[in-house]
C-alpha cells in the first residue's frame, strides 16, 4: 500500500508533466484542468501516506552495479514534506489559472511546475544519496528553468541563471558526502551510513558534515549563498511561492535535519550551523527592512524564517525546526500568493506605489494580514508557536549570545511585516490603477492557506508524534498538543519574545520619532540595500564561471570525429586506471 | 601458446571495437557513420555476454545483450531516417557539410 502510494506522490506529478505538454498551448482550459487533477492527485496520495508512515526502506529497486539499490522511505520527516510540497504545491498551481491566464507557452509552465512538485516529493522519500543527488539536480533545474519563465527578460534569465550557479556549488557538495558515504560504508543508504555513523572515522565525518552544510545553505539560500533566493524573484509569483514554501528551500533544511544524528557529535559543527542560521536570519532581516520590492521582502523574509529553522538545529531541536518550516510553508504560501493577488491587480511590485488597496480587495487583505500575523509572531497563530519553540531550543541548548540576536531578529521581523502591511493595504494611495479584488481561483487556493495558519498549529502533538515514532536516530519525545502548549504558554522565555515582538511593531508605529535614529543608521540601511557586499561576492562566483564556460566553449567542435576521439581516450585512461590500480 | 575461448572472444570484441572507433574516425558518409557504430555496439554486445558468462550470472549478460539489441536497431533506423532527411535536404551524406548548417 505505502509504496504504491510512494510511487504515486512522485509519479503522478510527472505524469502530468507530460500530458499537459501533449495537450497543447491551444487548449487552456484542459491544460489548467489536467494540471489541477495531477497536483491534486498527488497531494492526496502523500496525504494518504501520512497515517501508514513507519521507519526503515519501504521500496527498493535493485538495479545492480555501483548505484546500490534505490531505495525509498516513507518514515515521518520524509512524508511530511511530501505532503507540503504536494499540497502547497497544489495550491499554487489552482492559484495560477486565475495568475496566468492568458500568457502564451502554459504548457512549458505547468509540465515545469507538475515536474518540480513531482522531483521535490522524490528528494524527500528517497534514502539511497545518488538518487538524492539526482532529485536534488532536478529541482535546481526546473528552479531555473521557472525563474527565467519570461526568458525575454534578461533579468529573469540572469535570476536564474545566478540561482542554478549557486545551488550547483551545494550540490558539489552533496555528491561529494555521497561519494565519501559509497566509499566507507559500501553502500548510498542513507540508513546503513546513520547506522555505521559513529564507526566512521572522525575526519571524513568532518568533511562530510561541513559538505552538507554547504549543500544546504546554497539550497536554503543561506548565509553566504543568500542572494539568490531575492533574484529569483522575477519568476511568475505562484512560481516564487512554489520555490519558497513548497520546495526547493527546504530541501535545505530537510538535508541538515535528516542528518542530524550523524554529524551533531562533529566538533564545531552545530556551531557552525548556529552560526549560518544566525547570520542569515539577522542579516535578511534588516534587508527586509529596507526593501521597496514586495517580492522582494518576503524573500529576504523567507531567508531569514529559513535561518530560523537552520538555527533550531543547529541548537538541537529538529521538531522545533520541522514544525516552523510547516507554518512558515502555509503561511509563506499565503502571504506570496496573496503578493500574487496583489501584483496581479495593481500592476507593479513596488510598495512605493501602492498604498491604500486594501479598499479595493478587501478578500486579499484579510487573509495576508492573516499571513503577516502569523510572520510576525502574533499569537495564536501557527507561526507564533513554532517561532517560540525555536527561541526556546535555542535558550535552552544553544549559545546565549545567539539566542539573543534571534530575539533581536523576531522584532525585527514584526517591525518589517508591519512596514509592508501598511505600505500596501494601508496609509496614503499612490497612482491608482483600475485595482480588482483576487478572481475565484485565487480565493480557492488563498482560503485553505489561511484557515492552515489559523490552524496548523494544533497539529503539534500529532506532528511530533509522527517523527518521534518514525526517526529511529533521532532522539525525540513525543509530547501531546496539550503540553507544546503549556511548555510555550509558561515559559517566561514566550513573554520576552512577546515584548521585543511588540517592541518591533511600537517601533514602525513610532517610526517618526525614530526617524533621527534612523538617520544615524543611514550607513548600515544602504549597507542592507547593497546585501551587505555578498551580493559584490555571489556576483563575482556567476561571472567567473560564465566565463570559465565561455573559455570552454571551443571544445565543443561539432565535429564527430573530435568527439570520438574524446571518447576513445578517456576510454583508454579508465582502461589504464583500472590496470594500474588493480 | 594455447589460445583459450574467452581469450578468443576477448580478440575478437577488440576487433570489433576497432573496426566500430577506427570508421566512427576516417569515414564522412553518414551511412557508413551508422554502420561502424553498428559494428561498434555488437562488439560491446559481445563483450557483455562474456562478462557475463565469466562472472558466472549469463543470465544478466544475455538480458543486458537483449536491451542493446533493441536500443541497437532503434539507433540505427533513426540514424538511417536522419541520413535520408539529409540528403533531401543538403543533396550531400557528407557530415562535413552538415556542420555547414549552422549558419
Amino acid at each position: 500500500m505505502i509504496e504504491t502510494l510512494i510511487l504515486l506522490t512522485i509519479a503522478l506529478p510527472w505524469l502530468g508533466a507530460l500530458v499537459v505538454w501533449r495537450v497543447g498551448d491551444d487548449r487552456p482550459t484542459v491544460q489548467n484542468a489536467v494540471a489541477v487533477g495531477f497536483a491534486l492527485a498527488s497531494g492526496v496520495a502523500a496525504l494518504g501516506m501520512l497515517p501508514l508512515a513507519k521507519p526503515g526502506t519501504a521500496l527498493s529497486f535493485a538495479v545492480g552495479g555501483a548505484f546500490g539499490d534505490f531505495t525509498f522511505v516513507a518514515d515521518g520527516l520524509g512524508v511530511f514534506l511530501a505532503v507540503v510540497a504536494t499540497v502547497v504545491g497544489s495550491l499554487a498551481v489552482i492559484f495560477s489559472v486565475d495568475y496566468m491566464r492568458g500568457e502564451a507557452q502554459l504548457g512549458r509552465y505547468y509540465a515545469l511546475v507538475l515536474f518540480f512538485i513531482g522531483a521535490m516529493a522524490g528528494l524527500v522519500l528517497s534514502s539511497n544519496l545518488l538518487l538524492v543527488f539526482v532529485f536534488w539536480e532536478i529541482t535546481a533545474l526546473c528552479s531555473y528553468a521557472l525563474i527565467s519563465f519570461n526568458n525575454d527578460d534578461p533579468k529573469a534569465v540572469a535570476g536564474g541563471i545566478k540561482a542554478l550557479i549557486m545551488t550547483q556549488l551545494g550540490g558539489i557538495g552533496l555528491l561529494a558526502g555521497a561519494l565519501l558515504v559509497y566509499a566507507h560504508t559500501g553502500s548510498y543508504d542513507i540508513n546503513v551510513f546513520m547506522q555505521q555513523a559513529h564507526t566512521l572515522p572522525a575526519a571524513l565525518l568532518t568533511v562530510m558534515a561541513f559538505g552538507f552544510l554547504i549543500a544546504a545553505a546554497a539550497k536554503s539560500a543561506q548565509f553566504p549563498f543568500q542572494t539568490w533566493l531575492p533574484d529569483a524573484m522575477e519568476a511568475p509569483t505562484p512560481i516564487s511561492a512554489l520555490i519558497h514554501a513548497a520546495t526547493m528551500v527546504n530541501a535545505g533544511v530537510y538535508l541538515l535535519a535528516r542528518f542530524y544524528p550523524a554529524f551533531e557529535a562533529v566538533p564545531g559543527w552545530r556551531t557552525a550551523v548556529v552560526v549560518v542560521g544566525l547570520l542569515s536570519a539577522f542579516l535578511s532581516a534588516i534587508m527586509a527592512l529596507v526593501a521597496t520590492d514586495l517580492k522582494r521582502v518576503l524573500a529576504y523574509s523567507t531567508v531569514s524564517q529559513l535561518g530560523y529553522m537552520v538555527y533550531a538545529i543547529g541548537a538541537g531541536g529538529v521538531f522545533a525546526s520541522q514544525f516552523h518550516l510547516l507554518s512558515h510553508s502555509v503561511f509563506k504560501a499565503l502571504l506570496f500568493l496573496g503578493a500574487g493577488a496583489v501584483i496581479h491587480a495593481a500592476g507593479t511590485r513596488d510598495m512605493r506605489q501602492m498604498g491604500a488597496l486594501g479598499k479595493h480587495m478587501p478578500f486579499v487583505r484579510n487573509v495576508f494580514i492573516i499571513g503577516a500575523l502569523a510572520l510576525a509572531g502574533i499569537p495564536i497563530l501557527n507561526g507564533f508557536w513554532s517561532k517560540e519553540l525555536v527561541l526556546e531550543a535555542g535558550l535552552a541548548h544553544g549559545p546565549l549570545w545567539a539566542y539573543l540576536v534571534m530575539l533581536i531578529g523576531a522584532g525585527l521581523t514584526a517591525c518589517y511585516t508591519l512596514r509592508c502591511v501598511w505600505m500596501v493595504f494601508f496609509g496614503a494611495p499612490a497612482t491608482h490603477h483600475h485595482v480588482h479584488d483576487a478572481g475565484k481561483a485565487m480565493r480557492i487556493a488563498l482560503a485553505p492557506l489561511a484557515f492552515g495558519v489559523l490552524t496548523t498549529w494544533l497539529l503539534a502533538g500529532a506532528f511530533g508524534h509522527l517523527l518521534a515514532e518514525t526517526l529511529p536516530f533521532h532522539e525525540m519525545e513525543a509530547e501531546t498538543t496539550l503540553s507544546v502548549i503549556e511548555e510555550v504558554v509558561t515559559a517566561p522565555a514566550t513573554l520576552v519574545a512577546l515584548a521585543v515582538v511588540g517592541l518591533g511593531l511600537l517601533a514602525w508605529w513610532q517610526r517618526g520619532v525614530l526617524k533621527g535614529l534612523l538617520y544615524a543608521l543611514r550607513a548600515v540601511a544602504r549597507l542592507a540595500e547593497d546585501s551587505f557586499g555578498f551580493e559584490a561576492v555571489n556576483r563575482g562566483v556567476v561571472r567567473w564561471t560564465q566565463s570559465v564556460a565561455e573559455a570552454l566553449r571551443p571544445t565543443q567542435t561539432g565535429i564527430l570525429s573530435w568527439n570520438v576521439l574524446g571518447i576513445l581516450a578517456a576510454l583508454i585512461v579508465v582502461a589504464l586506471i583500472l590496470v594500474l590500480g588493480a | 601458446m594455447q589460445w583459450s575461448f574467452p581469450m578468443i572472444v576477448i580478440v575478437v570484441v577488440l576487433g570489433l571495437l576497432g573496426i566500430g572507433f577506427y570508421g566512427l574516425l576516417i569515414v564522412r558518409n553518414l551511412i557508413k557513420v551508422v554502420v561502424a557504430l553498428q559494428v561498434l555496439a555488437k562488439g560491446a554486445m559481445l563483450a557483455l555476454v562474456l562478462a557475463g558468462e565469466l562472472a558466472g550470472q549469463i543470465y544478466i549478460g544475455d538480458s543486458m545483450a537483449i536491451t542493446l539489441i533493441v536500443a541497437d536497431t532503434i539507433v540505427a533506423v533513426i540514424g538511417l531516417a536522419l541520413a535520408v532527411q539529409v540528403r533531401r535536404h543538403i543533396g550531400s551524406l557528407d557530415i562535413g557539410h552538415l556542420s555547414k548548417l549552422r549558419r
